[in-house]
């Protein structure tokens, strides 16, 4: 599969499409790599904060005098010092006119979630700023807290008094009653309540930043730990009212963001108003404490779905009715995101009628943050409802799917939520996965081990997702790409690399453009003072969108180096090729310029250039996306065995089959999926971020949020279909993939096991005394 | 997450050692590996103001016979008893239970006389000492003194040790015989505190009839416990009389404080650990009754020689 | 606030400073000796992020205080693989394999897989994620890590069984 790269007449596609070794590994393997927490700059103080105990309380006084007197503490932050401060907050994706939550950096006269920070103490390190925190005498008043959001809306007590209500927004396609004609004329009708626990990002590395302010300069420079370095400098500028021009973010290395990194939330606009009042950096690194009660939640929701289906098994009609609990302070605004599961609700399946509504409600808990496809309920809920329809219907599952998939040769097609699918392959993808498997071969071996006791299960998941948002700021990204004096390259992009792998992935797409050798070619990122702006990684965009940048910027220099080579070695610009750092003319390769010697050319005998070609090698473009979204589908298989006496739950097999494209790196997609499908495990079976009923956070270390280890996973298996995207190269996203497919696919696993107990799993995490309870009632 | 200041303390010998936890009164907590006491330090959810390092004396590593016993000494790190082959040989539930302990990164700073002192009811080495009878060691500035294992665990994370007593070695009886040990436990991820678990040795006598039975039991209680009726019940029966199943309803018969948590209730902790007894005594049993009564008379001679 | 001198012999080279006996190794290796490779991801002595050897055993750097490892030699990631940047067969094998992503738990793995393969040459798979089971990933999944591993015992000569 060739790109449009290659097709552009740069020569054959050397690097996209294998699996290249990442540059970004030589210097994290050996600890050379630069986190937030590895900055370290003269002078430098630490913050800690000062954290409610209680999910709601007033404030009635602060008193501070104990913790300025410790030895070694600078400074200590109340909201009457840092919230004034306050120019504008609002974040570039929601822009200024929505109807944000009130943000007060630090909680002004009522904390509203255990963890909302209170006062913030600089001391000359953590140790001391932690030792001061504990002094901090808070008076408070414990108040009432809404803690179950399934009752917030009827609540009495309201988190936010001046919202008036608990109900953050409301957004609906068609009413439900739209559907009762269909449903009361349907052969079969499934209707079931699904609920998903709240669960979190957790990224091995917690959110931090380091700033530097020099009060004569005006100069303010941050080093992050973000997903988007350039939406941090923005955000900041317009908070705190500063230019932005005089603002420089740096993020080398980050340790995960999984979305939880992609917007500044309310600790970080304190650290940003404190640091220009210090004199000195300061450094706030949260701790996991901090990062599981107040980096904010996900996942926490519960629908009524409705499917409808005729005797045939073909889906009549999908209807979906949300909630979803949006703690205290959501980043960004939520009601949008959860019109996302509403729109998507019918999934990669010929669906003519749907309805939904979809509800975000406020809670005394830590607000809701973006996680790896923010939407994925919609795809828990379905497919979960698809399998227990079968069963009702006496069908096979996958035949049920089988019927209801969508087939290529049907696309475009419109959702009846609007949502117009194309360059997906959804009943293909699926056939991929159901052979993989050997399905027929699967049932047979459960079979036998159902007659020796044991139980085994089946569970297969289908979604379809948009990626690469091709809207507001999302919707372009630009490359500085320099061949240097040497004829060395050097491209410049955004970044927001967590993990993602766009070091790599941007410097094999830019080796093809140019027909440079991997090893000629270096990025930087990551640095708003040296590379455009860019909405970072987010949106699963960085593949699409880096590649359209690269692809506009180097085409640019690949005219420029023909036609300098053409010049000098009096041939035809069309005739000379680009590969291997060099410029040749075809057919005689012998004949040829290195990248070195066409970039001494450009820069230093610039008056025997072509007319017309400007000196030097330089260029930079900004890519605008092509379309509002590049969808991608994919099914995940998982078969696993039930310990029925202890309820625990061992995966067997791991099964991904997807279409996300071409792969610029296979290495880097499985990776991004492997990684998804791990925490969507995590998510049915081991991690639940809980709170009581009095809102306390219980599960406040790894000791109770249990993340998988290496020995709770199987081995992953991959199918790749690749039906090209409209966009550049034929990329599509893959980051968010597997948070989505696996759930589904793990908890249908879990109750094909259990069929024979007639159970049906509805309510999730599946802890192992979760899975006895469902087996006794 | 740093902890709290505290004064450290390195004593040469073991009076010292004790001399200054007598001095030092409740602000002071002994330190061996740390493994279990610094994440609460980190957390401030314990602050101490002097800390006493007892993790380099020489006299409380070790492994060796005494007496027809084994002794441990107290520092000697859970590491250390996995690779032991004398541990192995005479101690066999010892050896069992250590691969469940932690992950080896804790093992190699972990100390078996810091996980009973600590007392966890969800750790393996005080279900261990309490199935065995083992005999804690303590010093005080007083002297001496053994403490059984049955009198040694009083409640959650708390023994019978006065504040100035130093836990300094630990001895485990040595099963001749038939024998044969298991451990099971179910904990949500590998190396995870056990949710319920049992650590069982069964002897048998020459006509398979069950000579002695001990079963210890971790994560059912606020201290390990001991299924004492359980194992009066079983004592004196031919191994082929008894269904493991009842074995596992017996152990879980008259607990009183089995603990109910996030990861799990009561019920569902005593169900499963009725479970676990049952494959524990399975695979125990099975092991005695392959012992041939002439291997074990040689056996034991040949420890005892 | 009594403070005491340390030394240690970090990476081969020896080290003194004067602390506090509550700083922790990992602190006292990150700030003291300016070695940031070793990362923390709990500070409780459960994602072993924090993985360094003391005198040869893999240890969680944060559930030690450096007064306690006064006179120990301590290997971090810094010392795994050779001062001219050469990677150890461990190292090159979690690249090979795309055993890393962001990188943040990748020294902890690396140092604990190191002392592994050391004293158990030639593991079983199941040996293997027990092994690994002490060390949290979010990125991978896994996989490549476990790859990894396999890879590295093989190269390091070790039959398998």
């Amino acid at each position: 599969m060739t790109t449009d790269l290659a097709a552009g007449g740069t020569g054959a596609t050397r690097y996209a499409g294998a699996r290249i070794n990442r540059v970004e590994d030589a210097r994290l393997l050996t600890g050379q790599g630069t986190f937030v927490d590895d900055v370290s700059l003269p002078g430098m103080l630490q913050a800690c904060f000062v954290r409610s105990p209680f999910a709601r309380a007033r404030i009635r006084g602060i008193d501070t005098s104990a913790a300025l007197d410790l030895p070694g503490v600078h400074a200590l932050f109340t909201a009457a010092d840092l919230n004034p401060g306050v120019h504008e907050q609002w974040h570039t994706s929601s822009g200024p006119q929505t109807p944000e939550t009130p943000r007060p950096p630090l909680a002004e006269d009522e904390a509203r979630f255990v963890g909302d920070p209170v006062a913030l103490v600089v001391a000359e390190s953590r140790y001391i700023a932690e030792d001061a925190a504990e002094l901090v005498d808070v008076d408070y008043e414990p108040l009432p807290a809404v803690v179950d959001y399934t009752r917030a809306e009827d609540a009495d007590v309201l988190v936010h008094e001046g919202h008036g209500s608990n109900l953050i927004g409301e957004l609906a396609g068609l009413p439900a009653s739209a559907l009762d004609e269909v449903l009361a004329s349907a052969a079969h009708v499934v209707c079931e309540t699904i609920h998903q626990q709240a669960y979190a990002p957790v990224p091995m590395e917690g959110r931090g930043l380091v700033l530097d302010y020099s009060p004569a300069t005006g100069e303010l420079t941050i080093y992050a730990a973000t997903q988007s370095p350039h939406e941090v400098r923005l955000f900041c500028s317009r908070l705190l009212g500063m230019p932005e021009h005089r603002i420089r973010v740096v993020m080398r290395d980050t340790g995960g963001g999984f979305g939880q990194k992609i917007m500044v939330q309310r600790d970080e606009m304190c650290l940003m108003l404190a640091a220009p009042k210090l004199g000195v950096p300061v450094k706030w690194v949260e701790d996991r404490r901090e990062n599981l009660i107040a980096a904010g939640q996900s996942r926490h929701e519960h629908a009524t779905v409705t499917l409808a289906f005729d005797a045939d098994g073909a889906i009549a009609a999908a209807g979906i009715d949300h909630v979803s609990d949006c703690g205290a302070y959501p980043t960004p605004w939520p009601v949008t995101t959860a019109a996302a599961v509403g729109v998507l609700f019918p999934g990669p399946y010929r669906v003519p009628q749907a309805s939904f509504r979809t509800r975000s409600v406020y809670t005394n808990t830590v607000g809701r943050a973006p996680y790896r496809g923010p939407w994925q309920f919609e795809s828990l809920a379905r497919e979960v409802l698809l399998d227990i329809a079968a069963r009702q219907m006496n069908m096979d599952p996958v035949e049920l799917r089988r019927r209801n998939l969508l087939r290529r040769d049907e696309l475009p097609y419109s959702n009846p939520c609007g949502m117009r699918y194309d360059s997906i392959s959804p009943l293909e993808t699926f056939e991929q996965a159901v052979e993989l498997l050997d399905y027929a071969g699967f049932r047979t071996e459960q079979a036998e081990a159902r007659q020796a006791g044991r139980y085994l299960g089946v569970g297969l998941s289908n979604y379809v997702e948009p990626t690469s948002p091709g809207y507001g700021y999302y919707a372009t990204e630009a490359a500085t790409i320099r061949i240097e004096p040497s004829g060395r390259v050097n491209v410049y992009v955004a970044g927001g690399s967590a993990g993602n792998s766009i070091e790599t992935t941007v410097v094999q797409l830019t080796a093809d453009a140019l027909g440079a050798r991997l090893e000629d070619v270096h990025t930087i990122q990551g640095d708003t003072a040296v590379t455009g702006f860019g909405a970072g990684a987010a949106g699963s965009r960085s593949a699409s969108m880096t590649a359209g940048a690269v692809r506009e910027t180097a085409s640019i220099l690949r005219d420029r180096i023909r036609a300098i080579a053409a010049h000098k070695l009096e041939a035809a610009a069309e005739d000379i090729e680009l590969a291997d750092s060099r410029a040749t003319v075809r057919g005689t390769p012998a004949i040829g310029l290195s990248l070195g010697e066409v970039a001494a050319l450009a820069y230093f005998d610039p008056f025997a250039l072509p007319p017309g070609v400007p000196a030097g090698l330089e260029a930079s473009a900004r890519y605008t996306a092509d379309t509002r979204s590049v969808w991608v589908n994919a099914t995940h298989a998982c078969t696993c065995e039930v310990d029925v006496t202890t309820g625990q739950v061992r995966l067997l097999r791991y099964i991904v089959s997807e279409d996300c494209g071409p792969m610029i790196n296979p290495n880097v997609v499985e990776g991004q999926i492997a990684g998804g499908v791990v925490q969507g495990i995590g998510g049915v079976l081991y991690e639940h971020l809980a709170y009581d009923d009095d809102g306390n956070p219980v599960t406040t270390t790894f000791m109770d949020y249990l993340v998988p280890t290496a020995t709770e996973v199987p081995t992953i298996e991959y199918g790749h279909i690749e039906t090209p995207s409209p966009g550049p190269g034929g990329y599509k996203g893959v980051g968010e993939g597997g948070a989505i497919g696996a759930p589904p696919a793990v908890v249908n696993a879990v109750a094909d096991a259990l069929a024979p107990f007639d159970v049906s799993v509805t309510r999730l995490p599946l802890s192992p005394a979760a899975v006895v309870a469902l087996i006794d009632a | 997450m740093k902890p709290a200041p505290f004064q450290y303390h390195v004593p040469a010998t073991i009076p010292e050692a004790v001399q200054l936890l007598a001095e030092l009164g409740e602000g002071a907590k002994v330190l061996a590996g740390g493994q279990s006491l610094i994440p609460m330090l980190a957390l401030r959810l314990a602050v101490f103001d002097h800390l006493v390092d007892v993790g380099r004396l020489a006299e409380l590593q070790g492994i060796e016979r005494r007496d027809g016993q084994l002794w441990v000494g107290a520092c000697t790190t859970e590491a250390a008893v996995e690779a032991s082959a004398e541990v192995a040989a005479a101690v066999p539930l010892l050896a069992r239970a250590t691969p469940f302990v932690g992950h080896v990164q804790i093992r190699n700073r972990g100390t078996l006389g810091g996980s009973l002192a600590h007392a966890d009811p969800a750790a393996e080495y005080p279900a261990v000492a309490l199935a065995l009878d083992a005999e804690l060691e303590v010093v005080s500035p007083r002297g001496h003194r053994t403490i059984a294992a049955r009198d040694f665990f009083d409640g959650l994370w708390s023994t019978t040790m006065t504040p100035d007593e130093l836990l300094v070695g630990v001895s485990f009886p040595v099963w001749s015989g038939r024998s044969g040990f298991a451990v099971e436990e179910l904990a949500r991820r590998h190396g995870d505190f056990a949710l319920a678990g049992v650590a069982l040795g069964v002897e048998l006598d020459g006509d398979d009839r069950i000579r002695r039975g001990a079963i210890g039991l971790l994560g059912l209680g606020s201290t390990p416990e001991r299924a004492t009726a359980a194992e009066a019940e079983l004592t004196g029966r031919p191994v082929s009389d008894v269904d493991p199943a009842a074995v596992g309803d017996l152990a879980m018969a008259g607990l009183a404080s089995v603990p109910t948590d996030l990861h799990g209730s009561a019920d569902y902790r005593t169900r499963i650990g009725a479970a676990l007894v049952t494959r524990a005594w399975t695979t125990a049993t099975a092991t005695a009754t392959a012992t041939a009564t002439a291997t074990a008379t040689a056996t034991a001679e040949a420890r005892h020689g | 606030m009594d403070e005491t001198a340390v030394h240690i012999t970090v990476n081969g080279r020896a080290r003194t400073a004067t602390v506090e006996p509550r700083l922790t190794l990992a602190d006292f290796l990150r700030d003291a000796c300016r070695l940031t490779g070793t990362h923390l991801g709990c500070e409780h002595g459960v994602c072993g992020a924090c993985t360094v050897l003391v005198d040869g055993a893999a240890v969680r750097s944060c559930l030690m205080f450096a007064v306690q490892a006064d006179g120990a030699e301590v290997t971090t990631i810094e010392g795994i693989g050779s001062s001219d940047g050469e990677l150890s067969p461990v190292q090159q094998a979690f690249r090979d394999c795309h055993g890393l992503q962001c990188g943040f738990c990748t020294p902890g793995f690396v140092v604990s897989v190191t002392a592994f393969l050391r004293d158990n040459p030639s593991p079983t798979d199941t040996e293997i994620r027990h092994a690994l089971s002490g060390n949290l990933c979010r990125c991978t999944g896994y996989q490549g890590i476990v790859k990894a591993v396999r890879q590295a015992a093989d190269t390091l000569g070790g039959a398998p069984r």
